[in-house]
């Protein structure tokens, strides 16, 4: 059972959290002039003046320069999804069940579905109208065969609506998978690390 | 008039145009630099190496751009109101003596366009009618926030230009002349005859007046981005916000000259040495520009107002009854 | 049966003496958890998961009968605990890929899964090969069979192939230790489902009429449709209630709607499915669905045309595939401009219930085809069932499995399907043309004679006579024999040889004269020996009668006379009446349209081959939206106006286009729903108030009932018969294979085959013809040249020629009755 108990506790200081120390504001003529000289004699500019310059020596660069540099995103990040294949076979693990199809809020998967020649299900089209998506995640949190999954590419733009559904861009590519290249998958839509835990134990004797 | 002495003054003066016209355009290059230094970026990086050539990009946006003129713009004014604001500053230029006199194939020059007995008058005169420029182009905008600015910047230029004065008036006092030169002179004797330890009040009143002279941060309410978008800016576009932009820039520049030329001794005796710690002086200067915009924060117009008239110009009084009584006896 | 109360978990409910718990509980909206039991047929015992406590004893509530009185329980501590034990055993094995499976959704057994709330497993046992098989129109995925074999159940109790039957799983034991920690109805539950899987009777493929009603009861996903299966999820149809319009059986359906593809957005008919606890489809309604004419737009200029053409023909042909509406709009367009309306089938069908009615007094027959399936004595005449109306069928072979029936289907076409409903079946295959004989005998059969019109008694005594015949008869006869034993002597202690006196019984043939009637009606009809004998079994404790009259007599030439004939026997035996209409919509078109007997100069054709034709299925001069495109509503041989609704979209004009640019003023072709109610029988109901569904407790709630309007009765003249007009020689009869109707049906793409002569197996045998063949088929009005089909579901030495492809014109072989002489020569 999820409890609340966390949340209960609204002293934040203990989290890490503290008040700011706001001095009153001047009153008097005397307290502003106070004011004046406290912060101009005794350094407060200064010490921005300093600070700047200690950074300015230290040249402690944070630009990362995007086009050229990369940061990586977090694995938990939901950017445009992918359809992963099976790790070792290299086959689509997409099974063709229409669950993110039905779960889908803006309504923009759409998969065409058929039997095949061993009598399995296949999915002949499946396309994500990115235009629509809000990328909410539910697909991915619902798909039992961690088929459809967020992946980290972030830089959606395109000068071609059309671009924004070719299944074939999604799905990692095939002669990676056969190379078993394909990373096991960590990010969104992923089973987590203790998912084992949760899983009820049932009697496999066969 | 000599011939020579014509061309030779011709010539000083294209120079200078041309040097701090480009001095303008690196200054905007080091400001970005540094800001972003200060703030752990690397600011311009993409055109040229280390984004050098920035400035170039700018010149070529900024010359082609399209010259808009408002439809309910006072066209002549608004067109002229940048102009004033540049050539004031470079006016301003003729009186400062950018290095010690030095001889070239026998020719003795002078690095100073105009040694006008009354070069600091002159200076603050032209430099106070550069508030013009930004006065005219925000009323002849007709836009609100260029009038906001225009009363800002009324406000701010009148009451300093007060500061400035009367901050100066002790050093005059004590030189007796208002020639630069003079000045030079004055303090040529080593870092010990330095005006700035004699009259450090007066020197620190001019150099806050700058800031407000040069519209610089703290003191940057004229065009107050987070406020009144860019002030007198607002409504311009292309090569003639430039100009306001080269304007600045270079007062930033001729400012720092007079400074160290009133205060720290300008180019002392004027050997090679003197001249190349004039020049670093001034980099000082020009630097600190830099400096406080990216440490200090704006300050309300109110404020500026009480600062101005509620201490510094008591103090600028004080100052100067204080040299008249020391000077006494 | 009387009305009694029971108590169901504390609440009162009236129901039948004698009705199944479970059903009374529906009725009442109680929810008994239920799988393998089906409505209307017989319980299976197979899930046991319906138990319930009734007066503190566990019975099945699909099984046990109520009482009055009674007090059931449906939850106890051990009924839970045998219901949490039954889904966990269906759980065992299962596959859990519900994601690919077709069933996902409207599942059973996620549902109960669910609904009991299993979430672990206590059971196991190790799984045995079960690899999917294609059964044709049908794949069984056996891996997911859970063995409530509703599927063997409905085709044998509803449908009466009987095509499914159980086969051995070959799996292990179950566990030893389960037997005694399982609840007691799961473990044999499991027992029995561990053992079995289903199968096809003959091994490897189905021999069947391809109802798929299998794939419609399966509760799971292991039978379903070859041709739907994972092509779409079940709740992403979108389900359109409509009536199926191939017969007059009328019978409930649901298209399931979705877009066709990703690149093709348009709607597209995926399935049909059916509520199979109350209606049963035949595979013609359940494959036959897309047929829809597709059209781009309105051709203006096509449109043009057909209002010129209506404007100067003087008459309209059409065929009684068409809604009450448009047959009302075609009625009022003669009445404003006087077309002659050409429909011959249904004015055939109409004259024969006019004759009808003026001996029984009612306009139409006033029985429902549900009263068959209530009987337990049914007679079928003048109709080939099967293909006539499968409806009917399943009527006739349920009614003699769920009461125990009998019945006679007198026939000149043996039909194998009907002859292997069962032994209660009497086959009769009488000659054609002798179909008033048939009628005698069943007058003379069950009539009783004192009030039988004098002359009508005296005709049929004209063919009794006595005779003597000579009867063996078995007569068991004592016999004394002396045998010699061997035996040992007590005293002597030798071995001797006595003689001893025996005696037994031995049987011995004898014969005898014996005067019996002889009813020479039974020779005529070609009744089989023993006759009297199988008779007085079938009888037997048989208290409800129907009889269901064939389109054979519509056409025959007597009509009239058999019309007549068939109003005596409701008049004067115990049997009601039901008439098959030949059409999807006769009855309807019957009643509603006064109809002509000949055409005018220049004619307009709905559906039929005019001079210029309105086409439905596009293939005539202006399209016209197909039954699955058009809102409407159809008469049924239940004697109910159902409403059927458009599946598809229809972009193009319809008759009520044309009826408004001929005069006629209706924004809808569904305005004419309401206006029904000026046609005797009908009623002024408004089409979106038609109602098309089931209650829980089966009641029919689609559309409105016909009330049966009285008629004048004039006599009951009827004329003797010609015992000579019997056609002896070789013969064709104008009907239809199993799954095909119309053009309709053949568009489908499920259904589409090839017309040819469809002929028995034996008749093949017989003329040396092989599958393929092609020959010419000649009779007095014409030849076509067709190609040979053998029909397993054919039986006897006529073949068929079939009318369910117009382009083939095959009703212009024959006169108006539907057997005909003709010579068939292979070319």
């Amino acid at each position: 059972m999820m409890s609340l108990e966390q949340f209960e506790n609204r002293n934040v200081s203990e989290s890490g959290y503290y008040k700011v120390d706001i001095e009153s504001y001047p009153e008097t003529g005397w307290e502003k002039a106070k004011q004046v000289f406290s912060r101009a004699i005794r350094g407060e500019l200064f010490v921005g003046l300093w600070v700047v310059m200690r950074e300015m020596i230290k040249f402690d660069i944070h630009t990362v320069q995007y086009p050229k540099e990369k940061l990586p995103v977090g694995p938990r990040y939901r950017a445009v999804h992918e359809m992963q294949r099976l790790w070792e076979s290299g086959t689509e693990r997409c099974i063709g069940c229409g669950l993110c199809e039905k779960i889908c809020i803006s309504d923009c998967i759409r998969m065409d579905t058929k039997i095949d020649e061993n009598n399995r299900k296949v999915v002949s089209e499946y396309t994500i109208n990115l235009g629509r998506c809000i990328f909410c995640g539910y697909c991915a949190e619902v798909c039992p065969e961690l088929a459809i999954v967020h992946g980290g590419r972030y830089e959606n733009t395109s000068e071609q609506r059309a671009h924004y559904t070719e299944y074939d861009d999604m799905l990692t590519p095939f002669d990676m998978a056969l190379k078993g290249e394909v990373p096991e998958y960590p990010g969104f839509g992923a089973v987590t690390p203790h998912e084992d835990e949760r899983v009820k134990s049932t009697p496999l004797a066969y | 008039m000599e011939t020579a002495y014509f061309i030779e003054t011709i010539i000083k003066i294209v120079v200078i145009l041309l040097v701090f016209s480009a001095l303008a355009g690196f200054g905007t290059y080091f400001e970005r630099k540094i800001l972003a230094f200060m703030q752990r970026r690397l600011g311009p990086m993409n055109v040229g190496p280390f984004g050098v050539l920035q400035i170039a990009a700018d010149g070529i946006k900024l010359f082609t751009k399209e010259d808009i003129v408002p439809t309910n713009a006072v066209g002549p004014i608004f067109k002229i109101a940048p102009v004033i604001t540049a050539a004031t500053a470079f006016m301003a230029a003729a009186a400062i003596p950018f290095m010690p006199q030095f001889t070239i194939f026998g020719y003795t020059v002078h690095p100073i366009v105009a040694d006008v007995n009354i070069g600091i008058l002159y200076i603050l005169g032209v430099m106070a009618v550069g508030f013009y420029g930004p006065l005219l182009g925000s009323l002849a905008s007709s836009n609100k926030f260029a009038l906001l600015s225009a009363a800002r910047a009324a406000a701010v230029f009148i009451s300093y230009e007060v500061v400035t004065g009367l901050a100066l008036l002790a050093p005059l006092m004590m030189v007796g002349s208002f020639s630069l030169i003079d000045f030079n002179n004055y303090q040529a004797g080593g870092v010990g005859d330095w005006i700035i330890w004699s009259q450090p009040v007066a020197f620190v009143l001019f150099w806050i007046a700058a800031f407000a002279e040069t519209g610089r941060t703290p003191f940057h309410l004229v065009a107050n981005d987070h406020e009144i978008i860019d002030g007198f800016g607002t409504e311009y576009s292309g090569m003639r916000w430039g100009l306001f932009f080269i304007g600045e820039y270079a007062n930033m520049f001729f400012i720092s000259f007079v400074i160290v030329l009133l205060f720290l001794g300008g180019f002392g005796d004027g050997s090679v040495f003197g001249a190349l710690m004039f020049l670093l002086k001034m980099a000082f200067f020009f630097f600190f520009f830099l400096w406080t915009r990216a440490a200090w924060p704006d300050i309300r117009p109110d404020q500026l107002m009480w600062l101005c008239w509620k201490i510094l110009m008591p103090l600028a009084v004080l100052n100067v009854v204080v040299t008249g009584f020391v000077m006494m006896f | 049966m009387s009305e009694i109360t029971i108590t169901i978990d504390g609440k009162e409910v009236k129901t039948q003496e004698g009705e199944l718990i479970l059903n009374a509980a529906r009725a009442n909206d109680i929810f008994i958890p239920a799988i393998c039991y089906l409505t209307r047929c017989s319980p299976t015992l197979a899930c046991r998961i319906c138990l319930v406590e009734a007066d503190g004893k566990q019975v099945y509530a699909c099984n046990a009968k109520s009482k009055d009185g009674m007090e059931i329980t449906t939850s106890t501590e051990t009924i839970e605990a045998e219901k949490r034990a039954i889904m966990e055993v269906y759980d065992v094995n299962h596959p859990l890929q519900c994601g690919v499976c077709d069933q996902s959704g409207e599942c059973e057994l996620q549902n109960y899964t669910l609904e009991v709330g299993v979430d672990s497993q206590s059971y196991a046992i190790k799984d045995v090969d079960r690899s999917i098989q294609n059964w044709g129109l049908l794949n069984y995925d056996p891996s997911l069979c859970i063995m409530c074999e509703r599927c063997t159940t409905v085709c044998k109790d509803m449908i009466g192939d009987g095509a499914l039957s159980t086969r051995p799983r070959g799996s292990d034991a179950i566990d030893a230790e389960f037997k005694e920690s399982m609840p007691k109805d799961a473990y044999s539950m499991w027992n029995k489902l561990n053992k079995s899987l289903i199968q096809p009777n003959n091994g490897e493929t189905l021999d069947c009429t391809d109802c798929g009603e299998c794939s419609a009861v399966c509760p799971v996903g292991a039978i379903v449709s070859a041709d739907f299966q994972y092509t779409s999820n079940s709740w992403e149809l979108t389900k359109v209630p409509a009536t199926c319009s191939h017969c007059s059986a009328g019978c409930q359906i649901q298209y399931e709607v979705k877009h066709d593809s990703i690149d093709a957005p348009e709607p597209k008919i995926y399935r049909v499915q059916n509520e199979w606890n109350y209606v049963s489809l035949c595979g013609a309604g359940r494959y036959g669905y897309n047929f829809e004419n597709k059209v781009e737009g309105k051709d203006e200029a096509a449109f043009a045309k057909a209002v010129e053409a209506f404007e100067k023909a003087d008459t309209i042909a059409f065929d009684s595939q068409i809604t009450n509406e448009e047959a009302l709009i075609l009625q009022k367009l003669k009445e404003a401009r006087g077309y002659k309306l050409i429909n011959e089938e249904a004015r055939k069908f109409a004259a024969f219930m006019k004759a009808y009615a003026s001996v029984s007094g009612n306009a139409t027959f006033k029985t429902p085809l549900k009263a068959v399936n209530d009987a337990n004595f049914v007679i079928s005449v003048g109709s080939a069932v099967k293909t006539d109306n499968p409806n009917a069928r399943f009527a006739l072979n349920n009614s003699m499995i769920m009461n125990k029936g009998a019945a006679m289907y007198f026939h000149p076409v043996a039909d194998p399907v009907v002859e292997s409903m069962g032994k209660n079946i009497m086959a009769i295959n009488h000659a054609p043309m002798q179909e008033e004989a048939v009628m005698y005998l069943i007058l003379d059969l069950f009539a009783k004679k004192d009030v039988l019109p004098a002359e009508v008694a005296e005709y049929i005594a004209s063919f009794h006579s006595m005779k003597t015949v000579t009867v063996t008869e078995t007569v068991k006869e004592k016999v004394i024999e002396i045998v010699k034993e061997m035996k040992v002597n007590e005293e002597t202690g030798e071995e001797e040889e006595i003689e001893v006196e025996k005696s037994k019984m031995v049987p011995k043939k004898v014969q005898k004269e014996v005067e019996v009637d002889d009813n020479r009606l039974l020779e005529i009809v070609g009744a089989p020996k023993k006759f009297d004998e199988t008779m007085e079994k079938m009888l037997k404790k048989k208290d409800t009668f129907a009889m269901m009259v064939g389109p054979d007599f519509y056409s025959h030439p007597n009509a009239a006379n058999l019309a007549r004939l068939v109003a005596l026997v409701e008049k004067y035996t115990a049997f009601s009446i039901t008439m098959i209409p030949e059409k999807g919509n006769s009855l309807g078109v019957a009643m509603i349209c006064e109809l002509d007997e000949s055409a005018g100069k220049y004619s307009v054709g709905y559906n039929v081959a005019a001079d210029f034709v309105l086409s439905a299925a596009g293939k005539g001069d202006l399209d016209m939206p197909a039954m699955n495109q058009q809102e409407g509503t159809l008469t049924s041989i239940q004697l109910r106006v159902n409403p059927t609704n458009a599946a598809l979209p229809y972009e193009g004009y319809e008759l009520n286009d044309i009826a408004n640019a001929l005069g006629l003023d209706a924004k809808e072709t569904i305005d004419y729903t309401e206006m029904l109610g000026a046609v005797a029988g009908f009623k002024a109901e408004k089409f979106d108030d038609l109602p098309n569904h089931y209650t829980n407790k089966g009641e029919e709630m689609r559309g409105y009932a016909l009330e049966i309007t009285e008629a004048t009765t004039v006599d009951e003249n009827v004329e003797k018969f010609d015992e000579d007009a019997a056609m002896k020689e070789a013969l064709v009869y104008l009907a239809n294979p199993t799954l095909q109707f119309n053009d309709f049906t053949n568009m489908s793409h499920q259904l589409n085959e090839e017309v040819g002569l469809y002929v028995s197996s034996d008749y093949a045998k017989a003329n040396e013809l092989a599958e393929g063949d092609k020959v010419a088929v000649e009779t007095t009005k014409g030849s076509l040249e067709l190609h040979v089909k053998i029909d397993s579901k054919i039986g006897g030495n006529i073949p068929f020629v079939p009318s369910f492809d117009s382009n083939l014109n095959s009703e212009a072989l024959f006169n108006d009755y539907r057997f005909c002489s003709a010579t068939i020569k292979k070319v």
